[in-house]
């Protein structure tokens, strides 16, 4: 059995075994790694089947009642103040819930391969009251997005182990670290001079704190800044 | 066609059925696997009411065509193959309007939609989205246990085209799981 035909049949159903199979394996330590990654991918995928997504089809074409409009205007008003009351009352780790909603709305950042120009940068960066050290050939993706009131970076950056993103939070304070894992994704919030420094990757990751301690150093903080 | 009310069981069969039938053994085993159904035709449809109806639809089938299930070990599949039938053939029936998953996900994530515990979100929204060719036979071979084979055999495939329909579904999905995809194996044999 060639390396092609094992990895055909792993991925296929990374579950099967046959004696052809494991005989390559047991002299191919890359595709048995192959296997071991495709047979956790796998366990993901059997989680994820047992629950669809509860995607409803947008209705079209149906006029409302008068009385549908005045309970979407009751259901809008009530909706306005619960937001209103959950953003006053937000628990500590709505932060993170919302960077990981922020970075699942753009799920292009994660795919971008092209370096960027300083330009490109300077312009993500523009009001958020920060300036970077970090080399522009390292940075892939970097956008200045709307996050809970305020303009901020956010900033895919290639590393050895893949890309990280990372979000730029003046306004945010933190009294201590926080990491969390949610929706695929791996991060940490870590407090900085001003605000925080969110850093992301997907699936499981060891080195987001390295990631945010270096972020720290070239980061710096204008003095003018709102 | 109609909706059934979600959540709701086979009793639309019941209903139908005299009252000696509806207690019966096989429609209690019918009722017992509706939830699987329609997990099943919920990812092949990508929509839940259209998945209830397709359940609706197979499970009437099936009723009508009980004497053709023999060994009742094997309902399980034999149901699960009645409703991917249904979904094709609604499919082909009706040309189905399709349902943008870009706006549906837009959507959701604009009002902040979050699943609890939502650490699958991606993967479940990865697997809705994979073309019909490729999530058709995952989902038979994940949840529905059929061999590479059976598969084939279902779907009026080779087992080589099958292996690689699988091994390109699942190579899309490494990369929702942080992974780098491996190299296309199949295009190099210009398989399907």
């Amino acid at each position: 059995m060639t390396c092609d035909e094992a990895r055909l049949l792993i991925g296929a159903d990374p579950g099967a075994s046959t004696p052809e199979l494991e005989e390559h394996l047991a002299r191919c330590a890359a595709c048995a790694r192959f296997r071991d990654e495709m047979r956790s991918v796998d366990a993901d995928i059997r989680r994820a089947l047992e629950r669809p997504p509860d995607i409803a089809r947008p209705r079209s074409g149906r006029q409302p009642r008068a009385w549908r409009q005045w309970a979407l205007a009751a259901s809008v008003v009530l909706a306005t103040f619960a937001v209103l009351g959950v953003w006053l009352l937000r628990p500590s780790d709505s932060l993170a819930r919302e960077v990981v909603a922020h970075v699942q709305r753009e799920p292009e950042s994660w795919l971008a391969t092209q370096h960027l120009s300083t330009q490109d940068i300077t312009q993500a960066l523009r009001g958020a009251g920060v300036a970077l050290d970090i080399t522009s050939d390292r940075i892939m993706y970097a956008q200045s997005c709307w996050f809970r009131g305020h303009y901020v970076p956010h900033l895919v950056i290639q590393t050895a182990r893949g890309p990280a993103t990372v979000l730029i939070l003046r306004h945010e304070q933190l009294r201590a670290r926080r990491s969390f894992h949610e929706a695929g994704m791996t991060g940490v919030i870590v407090p900085a001079e001003h605000g925080s420094i969110a850093v992301l990757a997907r699936g499981a990751a060891d080195h987001l704190d390295d990631i945010a301690g270096q972020m720290r150093h070239d980061v710096h903080w204008l003095p003018d800044a709102r | 066609m109609r909706n059934s009310e979600p959540g709701s069981p086979v009793s639309s069969i019941d209903g139908r059925l005299p009252a000696a039938d509806a207690g019966a053994p096989i429609t209690r085993l019918f009722e017992s696997m509706r939830p699987d159904l329609l997990r099943f035709a919920h990812w092949l449809a990508r929509d839940r009411a259209i998945a209830e109806d397709i359940v609706q639809e197979a499970l009437l089938r099936a009723w009508r065509s009980r004497d053709a299930l023999k060994d009742l070990s094997a309902a399980r599949p034999w149901l699960l193959t009645i409703v991917r039938r249904e979904h094709a053939r609604l499919y082909e029936r009706k040309r189905l309007e399709l349902v943008s998953l870009d706006e549906v996900v837009e959507t959701q994530a604009s009002t902040g939609f979050m699943e609890p515990g939502g650490e699958l979100f991606a993967l479940r929204h990865a697997i809705m989205r994979l073309p019909i060719e490729y999530r058709e036979p995952l989902v038979l071979q994940v949840l529905g246990g059929f061999s590479t084979e059976e598969i084939a055999r279902e779907l009026a495939l080779s087992a080589t085209a099958v292996l690689t329909r699988l091994f390109r579904a699942r190579n899309k999905l490494r990369v929702i799981c942080g992974l780098t995809p491996a190299a296309d194996l199949a295009a190099r044999d210009n398989q399907p």
